[in-house]
């Protein structure tokens, strides 16, 4: 019996370290990595099923203010919000949706100071009554 | 391999009824346990099986308390299920603790969240799991009117 | 002239909670003579979160993914057995390619897990350098799991009906790739493992456990089949792809620490070439079910499933009483067999054998205790004289 590791010990003592320097250098992701989502609302019709469905309860349904145009079939104008904090990246939301109205990112870089939600990413796949 | 442990146990069953997916389910007397498992180990061999799990569930509207003991009989590639019926006012069985000494971890955890005393089983206590706070309430919080 | 005489003088030591060798909460008060231990008393409750009791009050669908957050390490594996007790009550067969899927998830876990533990133990004899290389070819293994189900860790792969996401021929064989890296890495740590000799001075000989004491209490997993006990459930109960995709299983027969060591460096043998099967023998067809047209009600009934997790035997019974939510899911782990009723093995053995000893029956605390402790203070002091139970066999 000999003590084992020594040459490669030594070996790692001349070679590149395997930690990843981040953040000078990213970490090599996945392109369908579970991050970031938010919801389409050209498609979202105000069902409430993700939110139904969401094990975290992390979804809540809020009315899309006034001045956005959203297609006649969401009848209430309700659209869900994200709270990114009590999310845990199930993707149940994305599964159940009759309409296929949600969109994935990998989008992992989500720590933040302040309460980070999905509004403005959804408000903004629509546009409001006045642009051109 | 299942009937033929059903005609064995044929003094003890109350009844027996096959539990999905194809594990035998054998009800005995709550009294009668270790009668019951004395004879499993005299037919089957001491080493072809061991105690898996146990179990408790509340019925409230039937006014019962049902304990499981799930064998794990792996010489015969088969799972045996025992199961025993106990009044929810005073839900007390016999200990199986000196026969299969393994049995120690299930009756404290059914002890300590459902309430039912096992006779015979020196070490039984409160808050072995559950918290300080809701065990000094008295309350067994797998009990549906336990409000936990 | 002066006469020395010796009189025995017993200690209490608590290992735990919070300790630099344990990773887990757990308190274990050992009474010890000089330094052989005496008695033990395993204390627990430090961590406990109420997961049956949340379970009764969510639905079936949102319980898949409770199960999953039971235990880190083998989470796929909590939400396969619950995922294949709600397929039994429900008769519903999945297709075969989703059962290829499945194992192969569940392998891949396993793999982890075992690497995970193999260098916990190398950190507890000492040995931080092999903790550091083993963890360093285990992030090959998180990769793999990373492109077969979109995360490192929580997987969230499993579905009633199947698996949530297909593979497609690139990521097949980039995990095939990576495997193939891995078990060069595994076959060099069997060696380093048995011709090492720090690793033999500490790990023979520590809490050994004989055939029949680890029948009569229950151990289950590489715990019991270190000690020649020949059960595991995959053979047994052949549950998805299992009765397709050829396995040894592996048992030791002397029962001390190393023993245990090496049944998990040969179960990883095994595991690689199961995922090395399952990847050049997948079959053809669409493993995804539609989740928006799976029924919202459960029949009544009940079911009982098992799985072999890495750390042992994984029980689930879920009843149901008609109506959306169950009435009643019993989970045993098999760190609650194997830690609780475990602790027999540690009497008459060296205090600096203790944490040896707990290392190698893979404690997973998590696992084990499933309801909340907010505060430390303990409430009534509780003896467990193990003398008593030490005393190996059943009496009839």
């Amino acid at each position: 019996m000999k003590p084992a590791l020594v040459k490669e010990v030594i070996k790692g003592i001349f070679g590149k370290p395997v930690t990843i320097q981040y953040p000078k250098e990213q970490t090599p992701i996945e392109p369908d990595f579970r991050g970031r989502h938010y919801a389409d609302l050209k498609k979202c019709v105000g069902c409430s099923l993700c939110a139904i469905e969401c094990p975290a309860n992390a979804i809540t349904m809020v009315k899309i203010p006034e001045e956005y145009i959203v297609p006649r079939t969401n009848a209430k104008r309700l659209y869900p919000v994200i709270n990114y904090f009590r999310c845990v990246f199930c993707y149940r939301c994305v599964a159940v949706c009759p309409t296929s109205a949600y969109l994935a990112t990998n989008e992992y870089r989500l720590a933040s100071s302040n309460p980070i939600d999905s509004s403005q990413l959804s408000l903004s796949t629509t546009a409001k009554a006045g642009d051109v | 391999m299942g009937q033929s442990l059903v005609d064995f146990l044929k003094g003890y069953a109350i009844k027996s009824y096959v539990m999905k997916p194809g594990r035998v389910v054998v009800e005995v007397e709550a009294s009668r346990i270790r009668d019951v498992i004395v004879k499993l180990a005299e037919a089957l061999g001491r080493d072809s099986f061991y105690l898996s799990t146990i179990e408790g569930t509340d019925f409230p509207e039937r006014k019962l308390i049902r304990i499981d003991y799930f064998l794990n009989v792996f010489k015969h590639n088969a799972y045996l299920v025992l199961r025993a019926y106990l009044p929810r006012e005073k839900p007390v069985i016999p200990s199986v603790i000196d026969l299969v000494p393994g049995a120690l971890a299930g009756e404290l955890e059914t002890y300590d969240l459902l309430g039912v005393v096992f006779e015979g089983n020196p070490y039984l206590r409160r808050s072995f799991f559950v918290p300080v706070e809701v065990a000094s309430r008295g309350v067994y919080p797998l009990r549906k009117d336990s409000g936990v | 002239m002066f006469r020395v005489v010796e009189a025995t003088h017993i200690i209490e030591i608590p290992i735990g909670p919070q300790h630099p060798a344990l990773h887990e909460p757990l308190l274990l008060k050992l009474h010890a003579d000089g330094e052989r231990v005496v008695k033990v008393d395993v204390i627990t409750g430090y961590n406990h979160r109420g997961v049956e009791r949340l379970a009764e009050k969510n639905s079936f669908y949102r319980d898949i993914f409770i199960a999953g957050r039971v235990c880190g390490i083998c989470n796929t594996v909590h939400a396969d057995c619950y995922v294949r007790a709600l397929e039994y009550m429900l008769d519903v067969d999945p297709p075969p390619r989703a059962k290829y899927l499945r194992v192969l998830a569940m392998e891949l876990e396993r793999i982890h897990s075992h690497m995970i533990i193999l260098a916990v133990n190398a950190e507890l004899a000492g040995f931080d350098t092999l903790f550091m290389y083993l963890m360093k070819d285990r992030e090959y293994v998180m990769r793999a799991k990373e492109i077969l189900t979109g995360q490192r860790v929580l997987a969230d792969y499993m579905m009633v009906g199947g698996v949530r996401r297909d593979i497609d021929e690139v990521k097949r064989s980039r995990i095939l790739d990576l495997v193939r890296r891995v078990e060069e890495r595994v076959r060099y740590y069997h060696e380093v493992f048995r011709e090492d000799v720090t690793i033999n001075k500490r790990f023979r000989d520590a809490g050994r456990i004989k055939h029949v004491d680890a029948l009569a209490h229950s151990l289950v997993g590489p715990v019991a089949r270190g000690s020649g006990v020949r059960t595991d459930v995959r053979a047994q109960d052949r549950y998805d792809a299992y009765n397709e995709v050829p396995f040894n299983v592996v048992t030791e027969d002397y029962g001390d620490s190393y023993a245990r060591v090496m049944v998990r460096l040969g179960e990883l043998h095994e595991s690689i070439s199961m995922v090395k099967y399952i990847l050049t023998h997948l079959p053809q067809g669409n493993p995804v079910p539609d989740e928006r047209k799976l029924p919202r009600r459960f029949p009544e009934g009940e079911s009982y499933a098992v799985a072999e997790a890495p750390r042992g035997e994984l029980t689930y019974y879920v009843c149901s009483s008609g109506g959306d939510k169950p009435y009643r899911v019993k989970i045993r782990t098999p760190s609650f067999n194997n830690i609780v009723n475990s602790a027999f093995a540690y009497v008459d053995q060296m205090i600096a054998d203790v944490p040896i000893i707990l290392g190698s029956f893979d404690p997973c605390i998590s696992c084990m205790e499933r309801a909340v402790v907010t505060d430390l203070r303990r409430g009534d002091k509780y003896q467990v004289p193990l003398k008593k139970l030490a005393v190996g066999g059943v009496r009839m």
